[in-house]
Parts: structure tokens; sequence; C-alpha cells
């Protein structure tokens, strides 16, 4: 016991900076949702009408949640407990990851391996870290909505299912890391995990049906295969129960064992999805410069974000007739809508458009995570080796962004195609699919404002690119889905990339606000490219 | 100044500091075209740090570094042209094969001549076909250096080149080096192994706390290779101090200590078989030892120095 607490307190120390970050972030913004909505829905009516309208559109159910009343308690556990769950399972993810296989693939494993510890205690101690991570963080969240206003008992349930889901992908990604073969490929994997933790719950709430009222949604089954769905099932300001935190957190505890008894049985640096020992003797014709170095190193990725886009967008097409015939029947409501949703757009229109939103920030994070390759190349050495050719360092940043820019595109097409073919055969209805197409094409110029501004930030402190990069999309979601609730100024709105990009096809196409996009992703991988000259390749 | 015999690298003055760390201060470093030239210095004397500026990779603080005449930080690409570089730190693309890292790195470089990259792949006895990932250090510093040595340049820069290759791949290595010397090139090897610069190197560097403490060719420098001998015998210690190339001796209870010249060493073996020897080690002094013999210093590094003693006597 006492060197797996030895252990976890040393890997506490490393982390101490990242999880105070992401646990501040995460209450911090459960406790700005509720600031939002006592102050800007004040009155009973108010949250009414939000509650109805969001009832009644499945698009808001997708990227919300579940209408529960009109408790200020229920709309903030409306409005933010899906985001927060979803960055608690983030910082689980991540966290266990960099304690297991990165330690692992960068050899630190060893020094420890060395000392009188079993193979297992190192997975203990992670997961004693993250366990008491996710402790800190239910009650950040608890002390955020109660410093709010909100009831006490309520808030404590809320924090805690918040910190469920950080346990339960917490157990998940130390199952992941035993099996996938290399650190990136386990962050990667827990990632999508998560992301279709959200998709799930999002799809059963969207399914869900609505009381007469319209002021709660009851969600259908899908959502009992995410452990968000299941947290939202606690419905802690209003008929709070317990049970769903019980279930979650038993899943979780079964799938830890089930880490640790693989962790137990294998080799360290062996995996259970064995990477390909060996390979070609030779190069193909491509691998002989730095373009298609590049290009061979993104390709995994990129088919892997290409598939999580357009399952994304096949979810949108398959889910609109659903939504076609949500509202045929409650002539109230279709009226309230028509009156909200700008233009004569259709429910499904504002269903597709939401979900292309959703896969423009797909878009922009397959950008970041290409790039953020630079640094690691520079950071784990291979940057040294490769520019001791007659080649420059503007080809090297060059070929990458290339590729990044490639990566960016792709995934914004394949959310576009797939989403137009399946709304074509499932006849929903709603655009054209040439227009739906073009509207996931739209995200484009915005998505890649955040690879062109990571490379910048490579270029000029490369130590802070990875938080820069993600720290950048995570404050442009941000803005995007609560700037409005949280009353923030225009001008702070308006520095998302994406309050730039059209939602089409409910909006129409706004070329200076892709122009502009463009025009300041190509300024900053243009500066990139100079600064990178005047800098130190880091040893 | 004749183009042929003006230095291939030149550094004056060269300094770099890294935040209140001063990895070089004042390094004056010249390589003559077509010499082996060897950097001695112990760990964190700043030897990396000279070979990073040299490829333009980290821009000196102060001071001037030309290679082939050229500012290597103002004009990498055409500084690099002739150049090839092998890390003290290998790492490699996890997901490439060796065969493709060799392909990738000589491919960038114009292209390796296929004859040659097949011996070296043959010597050396790499398997070219496994990924990256699962190579050791040795494996991975074969590689690069295969990617290095398979096409022709003018100059090569190896930084520590040896310190993961077992005793017969060291050899090959050592081939590989006199090889490119006998093809005309330069040759710039670092290392904190007096041995392996000796059986190597024209001309010598040595480097200590980011300056050169002395530089010069090996027979200049001969003083620095003394054999140091401990021997138990019945001879009398003033009858050994009247021998030519003997100095330092002392005598240690019933054994005495000596160092020897190089140059002297077969007349002092002759010497010592009729002097009633009963016991005998021998061993070429350590770096460490060197320079607090030479230079007077305690601390000859920044870095660990039991570690550079260890691998001193296991190269030795
Ligand atoms: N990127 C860096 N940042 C800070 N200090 C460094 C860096 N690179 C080298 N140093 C320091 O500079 C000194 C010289 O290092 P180095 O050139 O690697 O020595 P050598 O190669 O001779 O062992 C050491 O004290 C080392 O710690
Ligand atoms: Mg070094």
């Amino acid at each position: 016991m006492r060197p797996v607490l030895r252990l976890a307190l040393l890997q506490a120390r490393r982390d101490r900076g990242t999880l105070a970050a992401w646990i501040l972030s995460i209450a911090g913004l459960g406790y700005a949702a509720a600031t939002a909505v006592t102050t800007q829905f004040g009155e009973d009516h108010e949250r009414a009408a939000l509650i109805s309208v969001a009832a009644a559109s499945p698009a808001f159910l997708f990227l919300r949640g579940l209408p529960d009343g009109i408790s200020l308690g229920a709309v903030t556990f409306f409005q933010g407990y899906s985001f927060t769950a979803v960055l608690a399972g983030l910082m689980s993810a991540f966290l266990v990851v960099r304690h297991t296989r990165k330690d692992e693939d960068q050899g630190r494993f060893e020094l420890v391996g060395a000392t009188q510890v079993t193979r297992v205690m190192p997975l203990y101690a992670t997961l004693l870290l993250g366990t008491c991570a996710n402790v800190v963080l239910a009650l950040a969240v608890a002390a955020g909505f109660i410093g709010a206003g909100l009831p006490v008992q309520g808030s404590f349930l809320a924090g805690a299912g918040v910190g469920a889901v950080g346990l339960f992908f917490m157990a998940a990604t130390a199952l992941v890391a035993q099996v996938m073969p290399s650190a990136r490929s386990a962050n990667g994997t827990a990632a999508a995990l998560v992301g279709g933790a959200y998709l799930i719950r999002g799809a059963g709430d969207a399914l869900g049906t609505a009381d007469p009222s319209l002021l709660h949604v009851t969600a259908a089954w899908p959502s009992l295969f995410s452990p968000i769905g299941w947290g939202q099932r606690i419905r802690p300001f209003t008929e709070s129960d317990a049970l769903p935190l019980v279930v979650i957190g038993a899943v979780a505890v079964i799938l830890a064992a089930g880490a640790v008894m693989l962790r137990d049985s294998r080799d360290l640096g062996s995996s259970y999805i064995a990477a390909n020992e060996s390979g070609a003797e030779r190069a193909g014709a491509g691998l002989a410069s730095m373009l298609g170095l590049a290009w061979r190193l993104q390709r995994g990725s990129l088919a892997g974000w290409c598939f999580t886009s357009g399952a994304l967008g096949a979810v949108a097409g398959g889910l609109g007739p659903v939504v076609r015939d949500a509202l045929e029947g409650n002539p109230s409501v279709a009226e309230l809508m028509s009156r909200i949703v700008p233009g004569d757009a259709g429910l499904v229109d504002l269903f597709t458009t939401a979900m292309l939103g959703i896969a423009g920030v797909l878009a922009a994070a397959a950008g970041i995570e290409a790039v953020l390759r630079l640094r690691a190349e520079e950071a784990e050495g291979r940057a040294e080796l490769l520019l001791s050719v007659p080649a420059s360092r503007f080809r090297w940043l060059g070929s990458t962004l290339a590729v990044a820019a490639i990566t960016t595109t792709a995934v914004a097409v394949a959310a576009g195609a797939s989403a137009a073919v399946v709304l074509t055969l499932a006849q929903a209805g709603g655009s054209n699919p040439g227009i739906v197409f073009a509207a996931a094409l739209a995200h484009i110029p915005a998505a890649l404002v955040f690879p062109a501004l990571t490379v910048l930030v490579i270029a000029l402190a490369p130590r802070w690119s990875s938080a820069a990069g993600w720290g950048a999309l995570a404050s442009a979601l941000v803005l995007g889905q609560f700037g409005e609730l949280l009353g923030l100024p225009v001008w702070l709105q308006d520095l998302s990339p994406f309050r730039h990009s059209s939602a089409m096809p409910v909006e129409a196409f706004n070329p200076e606000g892709a122009l502009l996009m463009a025009a300041i992703a190509v300024v900053s991988a243009a500066a990139a490219s100079r600064l990178i000259r005047e800098r130190d390749v880091p040893a | 100044m004749h183009p042929d015999s003006s230095p291939v690298i030149s550094t004056t003055r060269l300094g770099k500091n890294f935040g209140h760390t001063a990895a070089l201060a004042g390094l004056d470093l010249s390589v003559l075209p077509g010499e082996v030239h060897g950097f001695l210095g112990p760990n964190g004397a700043g030897k990396s740090t000279t070979l990073r500026i040299l490829l333009g990779l980290i821009r000196p603080t102060s001071g001037t570094a030309r290679v082939f005449g050229i500012d290597p930080w103002a004009e990498p690409v055409r500084a690099h042209r002739d150049v090839a570089y092998v890390p003290g730190d290998v790492t490699l693309w996890p997901n490439l094969t060796g065969g493709e890292v060799i392909d990738l790195l000589t491919g960038l470089r114009g292209g390796a001549d296929e004859d040659l990259r097949r011996r070296l792949i043959d010597e050396f006895d790499f398997d070219p076909r496994k990924k990256a990932r699962t190579y050791s250090k040795g494996n991975r510093q074969k590689a690069a250096l295969i990617a290095a040595f398979s096409r022709p340049a003018r100059l090569y820069l190896l930084d520590e080149p040896s310190s993961g290759l077992d005793p017969v791949m060291d050899a090959v290595f050592r081939h590989q080096v006199r090889r490119v010397a006998a093809d005309g090139a330069t040759v710039l090897l670092s290392s904190h192994i007096l041995a392996e610069v000796e059986q190597l190197c024209d001309r010598v560097t040595i480097i200590r706390s980011g300056a050169a403490v002395e530089s010069g060719t090996l027979a200049e420098l001969r003083h620095l290779t003394r054999t140091r001998f401990r021997i138990t015998s019945s001879a009398k210690p003033q009858v050994l101090s009247t021998w030519r190339g003997i100095h330092n001796l002392r005598v240690d209870g019933t054994s005495i200590e000596f160092d020897a010249d190089a140059a002297d060493l077969g007349d002092v073996l002759d010497a010592l078989a009729t002097a009633g020897v009963t016991g005998i080690t021998a061993a070429p002094p350590s770096l460490e030892e060197l320079f607090m013999r030479h230079y007077g210093v305690q601390n000859t590094g920044r870095a660990d120095h039991r570690s550079l003693d260890s691998q001193n006597s296991q190269a030795l």
C-alpha cells in the first residue's frame, strides 16, 4: 500500500498544474452556467419559454440534454451537464494515459519497474489519483452551484454526477491503455469513447418523448448506453435518484478490475492490440520528402478523424426523419419554433445545422492534432535528425501545415458528404444535398484558424503549443455554446472563429466571414513560417 | 589562403547560454579538410551544443561558427549540402521501419548509394524490416550511422556515435570512419572516451566547461596518453625513477605506482621484465584523471563523474 501512495503522490506532483486547471475550468463553467440562468432567466415564465422551445427542438436536445422542469437548478443542469461531463471524461482519460501508456512509451516505467514495486502498483496509483481528482472535481462543481445559489443537496448530486462520469472514463481509459500500442492511439481511442458517449446520449435525447406540458423530456433507449445518459437520470434538482450513480460506479469498478487484470498479465511495453513489429524494408517513393513524411505520419489519424466525422454526418442524416416528425400534431410548438428560427428553415435544417457545427469543431480538432506533431517531433528529438539534411525549416513546417489543412478539409468533407447522402436516402426533407454538403464546407475556414494559430505558437513558444491549441478550441466552444447564455459582450463572443462561419443551411453563406477567417489562417501560417527560423530547435 | 587548406569547420570565441548555464564559453575550434578530428570532453562539456550550432539548429549567443565558410544559422540549407550527422541520442519514428528511416534520411540528402547501403546493413548486422519502436538504443544508432554513411558526404558530424554499440559493431564503425577519411572526407567525432579518439583521430581538441583547453595532433598530445602501472616488485623505487618516460612515481605499501609515456612503453616493459615483478596492472588514464592532472581541476564537467568513469573503464 505504501508504495502505491508514494507513486500516487509522485504522479500527483507531476500533474498538479494540469489537474488544477481542468478542475477549475470545469467547475467554473458550471458556476457560470448557473449564474447565467439565475440572472438571465430569473422569472419562471422566461425559463418556461426556454425549456419548451428546447423540448420541442431535437437539435437542442441533441446538443444539451433533457429538459426537466423549470427550477433554476433543473435549467442549469439541462444547459450544462453534458458539457461538464464530457470535460470530466476528457480530463480523466488524458490523466490515465499520461501515467500509463505514455510512461511506457517513453521508458519511464523501466525506472520505476526496477524498484521494489509490483507490475500493477503504478496502475493502482493512477486509479487512486484519478479517483481523488474526480472527487475534488465533484466537490468543486457542487461548490460552484451552491455559490451560484442553487439548492445544496441537488448541487452535491449534480457534482457527483459529473465526477461519476469522470470516474467511468478513468476506468475505461485504464483498460484502453492496456490494449492500445501507443499513447497517441490510447488518447485518441479514449477521447473517441468520450465523444461517443456524448453522441449516443444526444441521439437518445433527440429521440426522446416530451410530456404534453413540454417541460420534461424522457430520453429514448440509446441513452442507456452512455454514462452521460445515466448521469442525466440522476435528475438532481427534481426527483433526485442516486441509483444511476451506483450503476456508473459499479461499471467503473468492473472496468478498472479488468484493466488491472490485463496489466498484470502482460509485459511492460507490450499491448493487446499489437502494433506491427515489422514492415517494408524499403521506403516507397512517397517517403523521400518532408511532405511524404508528414503524410505518412498523419494518414492513420486522418482516417480515424474522417471515420468519426462521417459517422457524425450519418447520425445527423439518419435522425432527420425523426426530427421531421417530432412536432407533427403539435401546432402550437410548431408555431413557436417558426418564430424562433430565422427564415423558414425547417426543423430538419435546424438539426442538420447544429450537427454540422459539431463537425466543424471536429475538423478544427483534427487540424490542431496534426500540427502538434511538429512539437512532438521536436520534443522527442526527431526534428534534430530531420533538420540536419539540406532542407529548410520552412519546408518542414510547411509540409506538416499542408497535411493539417488537408486533414481539416477532409474531416469537413466526410461529415458533409455522409450527412447529405444519408439525409437523401432517408427522405427527411430539408435542404437539398448540395446545400447540406456546402454547409459542412462552410466551416472549413474557421476550422483552419485553429491549426494556423497553433503553429504560430509552436514557432513562438513551443512549450505552450499544446495548451494553447486545445485551450483555444475549448474557449471557442464555450464562447459558442454559452456566450449568449452567459450574456458575454459581443466582441468577446466574436473572438470565436466559429462565430464567423455560416450556420448553413439555416443561415445564408456569409462570404466576408469565410474570407476573414481564411485570411487570418493564412497570415498566421505565414508568420509562423518566418518565425520558426528565428528560434533554437530545442534539444 | 589556399582554398583547400582553409578549415572546413571554424569557430571563434563561440558562446552559448541556456538561461543561466553557459554551455559554451568562448570555444575556438578548427577542423582542417580531410582530417578526422576528435572532439574530446566529459559529459556536459558542450560537445553536443557545438555540433548543434554547426548544424544551424541553435543560434550562438556570441562568437562565430562557419562550416565550409558558411554561417550555418543564416544559411542552413547551403551549409548542410554535404554534411552527414549522427546525433548523440537518436530517436526515430516509431511507425517507420529501419529501412524506411534510412531511405528517408538519405533520400532527403539526395539518395543513397545502393551498393553502399546494402553493404552497411550487412556489416552492421541490421534488420531493416523491424519497426523503429522495437529497436534498442544501439539499433537506433546503427540506423542513423547507416543513413549517414550510405551517401558520401564531405563532412561527417558524429556525436558520441559508438556509445550504444557493442565492441564488434564499434569495429565496423571505426572501419567506416577510416573509409570515408580515406575518400578525403572530413570527420568531427565527439567522444568522452580517450581510447576511441586515439584510435581514429589525426587531431584532437579537448573541451572542458565550454572552452577548448588543448588542441593538436596526437603526437603533440602524447603526454595525455600515459599508461598507469601498478606493480609489486622487489626493485627499488629509486631505480625505477631513473628509467626514461616514467612519471609520478609513488610507493603505496608494497606496491609501486607510476605513469609511463606511450613512446617509451616498450623500454619500460623490457626493464620491468628484468626487475623481478610479482604482480602488475596497467591501465590507460581515465579522462577525468587527465583533466585533474593536466588542468588542475576537480570539476571537469557538470555531469555525473561516476558515469564517466564507469563508461570509461568499460570502453577501455
Ligand atoms: N537545451 C538546453 N537547455 C538547457 N541547458 C542545456 C541545453 N542543452 C545543453 N545544456 C547544458 O549545456 C551544457 C553542455 O551540454 P552538452 O553540449 O549536451 O554537453 P556534452 O554533449 O558535451 O555532454 C550542459 O551543462 C547541459 O546541461
Ligand atoms: Mg552530448
